[in-house]
């Protein structure tokens, strides 16, 4: 083979490249294409369930009501603007208490989730242990007039992922939820 | 003292480019494509797990901020109301005002019992019959909004035949404690 004067070969030295231009054009058209299918934000649903309102006598006034197994057993997650309560058939237990957080300038009421989660969860455990025959769903969000819709929606979430994916809402005034406390479910 | 060289160097080429490349005029300067392969197959990668095939079914309101939860149901085609602090709007039509006497106690929203009635009457006179998926109807609510506003649109839609009331949120991995 040919060498140039200075004695160094010029061949063998271009490794072989490949030929990057069909795979940008292809990325050129599925590209825009994806990004026109693209959801950057994924809407989903929460299923409410029918749940009987409270009335100002407070929940005793529904306890009468003939209901399934189930239905007289589900738990409640009283809020109100001091603190969160779960209540069950055997009684009412404190979670937590309510906190001010000041978001954009506004003070505003929100709880320690974590203890909700953590509490929660041993009441579906420990219902599915007392109750094996029944398949727990169903839970109710009593709260008062005022509780931030944020709030609401944090409680299913977490009463959600414990097992209780069947919420329902109950809002009642203040006093009515402070009675359906001291009487438990 | 010497005279300067008078050999012409192509403008093209960088500082750093070798004498040996820069003494071959006719060689053809490429583009390297490497990098922008790597960004192109990062951007390839997030769109198509962003991807989705049956895109965008609901339009959420710029008036509104929907809250955060970590649910699984996807969103159908119903009959949205959309509720925050200041109107209730039944499929884009503002029905209600928000007062503070709408705050007040109470069950259900008459004039929004009447738009809804009107809706589900429509349903049933265009279709001839109604099935179970026409009593659905998704709520969007803003997150600022109190529980007896919610309330009383939730027991509006009872009142009005809507049985099954689904409340739209946007759907996230995790939850933190800044997400109030």
């Amino acid at each position: 083979m040919a060498k140039a004067a200075s004695g160094r070969s010029r061949t063998g030295k271009h490794l072989p490249e490949i030929d990057l231009l069909p795979v940008m054009n292809l990325f050129c058209c599925i590209i825009p294409f994806l990004l026109f299918s693209a959801t950057f934000l994924e809407v989903v649903v929460i299923e409410m369930a029918q749940t009987e309102g409270v009335s100002s006598a407070g929940a005793g006034a529904t306890a009468n009501l003939m209901r399934s197994e189930e239905d007289r057993l589900q738990p409640k997650i009283i809020m109100t603007q001091q603190e969160m309560f779960i209540g069950t058939v055997s009684g009412t237990v404190h979670v937590c208490y309510a906190q001010e957080t000041v978001v954009d300038g506004e003070t505003i009421i929100t709880f320690p989730w974590d203890s909700l989660s953590t509490d929660i969860t041993e009441v579906y455990e420990l219902l599915n242990e007392v109750y094996p025959q029944i398949d727990f769903h169903k839970i109710t969000i009593l709260t008062v007039e005022e509780m931030r819709y944020q709030n609401i929606i944090r409680a299913i979430d977490i009463a959600g992922e414990a097992g209780f994916d069947q919420p329902g809402l109950q809002v009642a005034p203040s006093a009515a939820v402070s009675s359906a406390m001291r009487g438990g479910n | 003292m010497s005279a300067p060289s008078k050999r012409k160097v192509p403008l093209l080429l960088g500082s750093g480019k070798s004498i040996a490349l820069s003494r071959g005029g006719d060689k053809k300067v490429t583009l390297n494509l490497t990098s922008m392969i790597d960004m192109f197959t990062i951007l390839l990668v997030f769109l198509l797990k962003s991807y989705s095939a049956d895109g965008q079914i609901v339009t959420v309101s710029d008036q509104l901020v929907l809250p955060k939860a970590r649910m699984e149901q996807r969103v159908e085609l119903k009959l949205e109301i959309q509720v925050n602090n200041s109107v209730i709007v039944v499929d884009g039509d503002p029905v209600v005002s928000v007062t503070t006497d709408l705050l007040s106690s109470g069950n259900s929203i008459p004039e929004l019992v009447v738009r809804l009635k009107d809706h589900l009457e429509y349903s049933r006179l265009t279709r001839g019959t109604l099935t179970e998926e026409d009593t659905k109807i998704n709520i969007q609510g803003d997150v600022d909004i109190p529980a007896i506003l919610l309330q009383r649109v939730m027991a509006s839609c009872s009142e009005a035949g809507y049985a099954t009331q689904n409340l739209a949120v946007i759907k996230t991995e995790t939850l933190e404690e800044g997400d109030v």
